[in-house]
């Protein structure tokens, strides 16, 4: 047989092998946007989950009750919500503010797994708790005294807090933004500087490169590092500036250190703090937190770069209950990640829904007609997350 | 029982002597009363020599008074209309009694060092929430110590009286202008507690005869929050008058003759209100005859039935009473700041209650002197439309938010400059000279109308989004919100830098003082 044909009727087989137990398995794993409503405690206190249509829509369909209380506010780009899903573990893991609770939800029941909280002073009363998940560890950053607490996950969703590593800024800043990739985290201050630990062993040892931002240093926009997200390959650190435009800067992380970060402006649109980007790379969602729209810019695995792409117009919420935009979500996690979910805090808290069409160099941000999505438990909705979650 | 009486008696002596001490603000008039013009301070062969005192209360509802307080021989009054004459003097001698252990348990609060290092004039201290100093709003003046400096000044509590030495300009445009502390960092306190005052630089009768012989009334406008920083319900006022406002019905009462012709000159003294001020007769606006905007005569009067008044901006206005029989209502309308604005609502000021002339009840009015006409040529600024500019320069506002809690900055920025928010130490933004005249373009990136304002001058407004607008002269002007998409909105205005007697440092800002106190605000050299 000419080794073309083998490799014609060969590669099918392997293919067909390898993918079918994967098909089998995700045709068994439920798709949720979760939000994480962080509410008061006189509110429901609550995550909610929904179900995802196969045209993107969701569908509410459970309120899981959470034992901590909430804000209703606090840092744009704390993510109070956090999804795992791991071979043993499929989880979901809510931050309380007021009380610093993190409370494991187990995806397959929609039932609660445990709840952890760190030390005393570990609260996010100020500005929330954000966390970050992998395999083993969640790590929490308490915006109250500024430590990033390590928990255990156990199997069934619960946690075991093992300890606090107290951090701050180079100017003083709390812990704001966090991303994990591998042994690597990449955290933001909020002061203009960045640092990396090392959690090969859990809790995060300082890698010792605490620096403060291009942009924060030299820009002329008022630009500080707060979102961060991290390539697949672990090659790139991508921060989102709170920023009066949409002011992005990439560190090259590839020696396990952060570099110094390369400043990109692709948008007047206001504020760039939560991104997020798209399953294949080649896009990174900008969250405008002030004029509520979504921009999307070109992004370069290879070399790091972005370029502008297109912006959403202002998203609907924003015409009819004021409203800040904030955390993102994709719908899938292949492609640019079909429709992209984005949390609106305001009057009536919400879900954008946007679609998203990118070829040949250009793209564009369109709001589905059935957005958005109120989410009626939240006083405040900041954080969302999507499960399964992209797998970087 | 002695020993407690002894005690009482020492607590209560105790307490009058620290109320003695704080210099506590007079009563304010009650809710739903005549509304009463301040008492008026006239120069005298050429001088107006007058002494206020910062004081500080807290009234029973919990509002925080601040209060310039003036001894006049018929007890403490506050705030006093000062008049001055193009021309003459003002001396004012000002003391701080605003208590070093305030009861709100602010003191000792901190910020920014106010002084800039090395220069200082009064007191060379650490700026506090107990600091002041004065800002003559609008006035053309120098920016020096003992004149209108706010960047050095500083006055402490306990400081003997600060002596002001202001020469008012031979070619000083008549019209209202007001003064308020300017202490960076804690202005929004002050004047949310009511310390603000008018002055009047008379003559308006000699440029603008429409208002000759007219009586005339000055309404200063004030604003209140319980807390200043924190967004939640407020009061305005009517000099010094609660208007009507959720959980206050009580309207308070401007007296007129039916059919009669007045002058009002109206100050928004508040704190970030933006106000379209009506004239409601028989419940529809009337026209009114709009004479001068920021204490600068209009070239001709129009008539608008609406009058937008930004935070510290002035509008004067001739105003007819409803007929006999009618009613009349003087209110603000809503006004929409942008979805990150505040909420400015509509409140009535005053209603209109119609008197004959001989009630006992009717509001005293200053009938005004007729006198020889003047030309508008003749005061300052004339002929500035037709100067050729010597530069141009780009500014804009903008706003960058971490969270919904903040922390939040507010900038302005000359464009191409790193956004900074002010810093007493800074050096100036803008450098020019004594004979610049320049345009200056500022765009509103932010999605909250701010209202620029720039000490030492008026400005001459060129545009309003790129249209031509007519020529008013200015010294406050709003700048709409930005949307979110499509172009900022923005205004070009015509900077005279010609008078050598302002080459100085001086400051530029948006008038919402939290946004100046947070550093909205930079400086600007103009070297002699």
């Amino acid at each position: 047989m000419p080794a073309k044909l083998l490799r014609c009727r060969v590669v099918p087989a392997l293919f067909l092998l390898c993918i079918f137990p994967i098909a089998a398995m995700a045709g068994s794993t439920p798709s949720y946007v979760v939000t994480n409503d962080d509410s008061p405690g006189f509110f429901p206190v609550s995550a909610t989950f929904y179900g995802v249509g196969s045209t993107g829509l969701l569908t509410l369909d459970k309120f899981v009750t959470l034992t901590g209380s909430g804000i209703a506010g606090g840092y744009f780009n704390a993510n109070r919500v956090v999804a795992l899903n791991s071979s043993n573990n499929q989880c979901i893991f809510a931050s309380a503010a007021a009380n610093g609770e993190i409370t494991g939800i187990s995806v397959s029941t929609l039932e609660i797994g445990g709840s952890a909280t760190g030390s005393s002073s570990d609260t996010g009363l100020s500005n929330g708790v954000g966390l970050a998940v992998n395999n083993q560890y969640l790590y929490a950053g308490y915006t109250d005294s500024s430590n990033i607490g390590t928990f255990q996950v156990q199997s069934g969703c619960s946690l075991t807090f093992i300890s606090d590593v107290a951090t701050t800024g180079l100017q003083g800043g709390f812990i704001s933004g966090m991303k994990i990739h591998g042994n690597m985290m990449v955290v933001t201050y909020g002061d203009g500087s960045i640092e990396s630990f090392n959690i090969a062993n859990g809790p995060p040892v300082p890698n010792g490169d605490q620096q403060n931002s291009t942009a924060y240093n030299t820009s002329q926009g008022a630009s500080y590092p707060n979102g961060v997200d991290i390539t697949q390959d672990g090659h790139f650190a991508i921060f989102g500036d709170t920023a009066t435009s949409n002011s992005i800067e990439v560190s090259d992380i590839s020696s396990g250190k952060l570099a110094a970060t390369v400043a990109y402006n692709v948008g007047a649109q206001i504020n760039s703090s939560n991104i997020m980007l798209s399953p294949d790379e080649t896009l990174l969602y900008i969250a405008n937190t002030q004029g509520d729209a979504l921009t999307a810019a070109f992004f370069n695995a290879t070399t790091g770069a972005l370029t502008p792409g297109c912006t959403s117009n202002n998203l609907k919420a924003y015409g009819t209950a004021w409203s800040y935009l904030a955390g993102i979500a994709t719908e899938t996690n292949t492609g640019t990640g079909g429709m992209i979910y984005a949390a609106e805090f305001g009057l009536k808290s919400s879900i954008a829904m946007i679609q998203v069409a990118s070829a040949n160099g250009k793209c564009t941000l369109t709001e589905s007609t059935k957005s958005p999505v109120f989410d009626p438990d939240s006083q405040g909705l900041l954080s969302i997350t999507s499960f399964p979650p992209r797998s970087f | 029982m002695r020993a407690a009486y002894k005690l009482v008696l020492t607590l209560l002596f105790c307490g009058f002597s620290f109320s003695a001490a704080w210099g506590q603000c007079p009563a304010r008039p009650a809710s739903g009363t005549v509304v009463q013009d301040a008492l008026s301070l006239y120069s005298q062969n050429g001088v107006l020599n007058a002494g206020l005192n910062l004081g500080y209360s807290v009234d029973q509802y919990g509002y925080t008074h601040y209060c310039y307080r003036y001894q006049s021989s018929n007890g403490v009054v506050e705030s006093p209309t000062l008049r001055v004459n193009p021309g003459d003097k003002l001396m004012l001698n000002v003391t701080d009694s605003i208590p070093t252990n305030s009861p709100d348990g602010r003191n000792g609060m901190h910020m920014h060092a106010a002084a800039p290092a090395g220069t200082t004039c009064g007191d060379g201290g650490t700026a506090t929430l107990q600091s002041t100093n004065v800002h003559f709003h609008g006035l053309n003046v120098p920016p020096t110590c003992h004149q209108d400096d706010v960047l050095t000044t500083l006055i402490q509590p306990g400081d003997g009286p600060f002596q002001y030495s202001i020469q008012i300009p031979t070619t000083e445009p008549p019209g209202l202008y007001w003064y308020h502390p300017h202490v960076h960092g804690f202005t929004e306190f002050q004047v949310n507690g009511g310390a603000a005052g008018a002055l009047v630089v008379e003559g308006m009768d000699k440029v603008r005869p429409e208002v000759s012989g007219l009586p005339e009334r000055v309404f200063v406008i004030r604003q209140q929050y319980l807390v200043p920083w924190v967004p939640g319900p407020y009061q305005l006022t009517i000099n010094y008058q609660t208007t009507t406002a959720p959980g206050n019905p009580l309207t308070p009462i401007i007296q007129m003759k039916p059919g009669q012709k007045e002058f009002w000159r109206v100050a928004n003294a508040t704190l970030q209100d933006f106000m379209p001020v009506q004239v409601l007769v028989n419940g529809a606006p009337e026209q009114l005859e709009l004479v001068a905007l920021d204490g600068y005569p209009l070239s001709a009067t129009r008539m608008e039935n609406t009058i937008l008044i930004p935070p510290a901006g002035r509008a004067e206005f001739i105003v007819t009473a409803p007929a006999s029989g009618g009613s009349g209502t003087f209110q603000t309308l809503a006004y929409n700041t942008g979805l990150t604005g505040n909420a400015d609502i509509l409140q009535a000021f005053a209603t209109i209650q119609l008197v004959d002339d001989n009630s006992a009840a009717k509001a005293p009015v200053n009938p005004i002197a007729p006198g020889p006409k003047m030309s508008l040529d003749g005061i300052k600024f004339a002929g500035l439309k037709n100067a050729a500019p010597t530069a141009s320069r780009s500014l804009f506002f903008s706003e960058e938010f971490g969270g919904t809690n903040g922390p939040i900055q507010f900038y302005v920025t000359v464009d191409g400059q790193k956004q900074v928010v002010f810093n007493p130490n800074e050096a100036p933004a803008i450098t020019t000279k004594v004979g610049a005249v320049e345009d200056w373009t500022i765009e509103n990136r932010a999605l909250e109308t701010h209202a620029f304002h720039i000490h030492q001058i008026h400005f001459m407004m060129l545009e309003v989004d790129g249209k031509a607008v007519p020529n008013d002269m200015r010294d406050t002007i709003e700048i709409p919100y930005w949307t979110g998409s499509g172009p900022y909105h923005s205004v070009k205005v015509r900077m005279d830098f010609t008078d050598p007697t302002i080459a100085g440092t001086f400051v530029f800002h948006c008038h919402i003082l939290l946004h100046e106190d947070l550093g909205m605000m930079h400086k600007i050299l103009v070297q002699p």
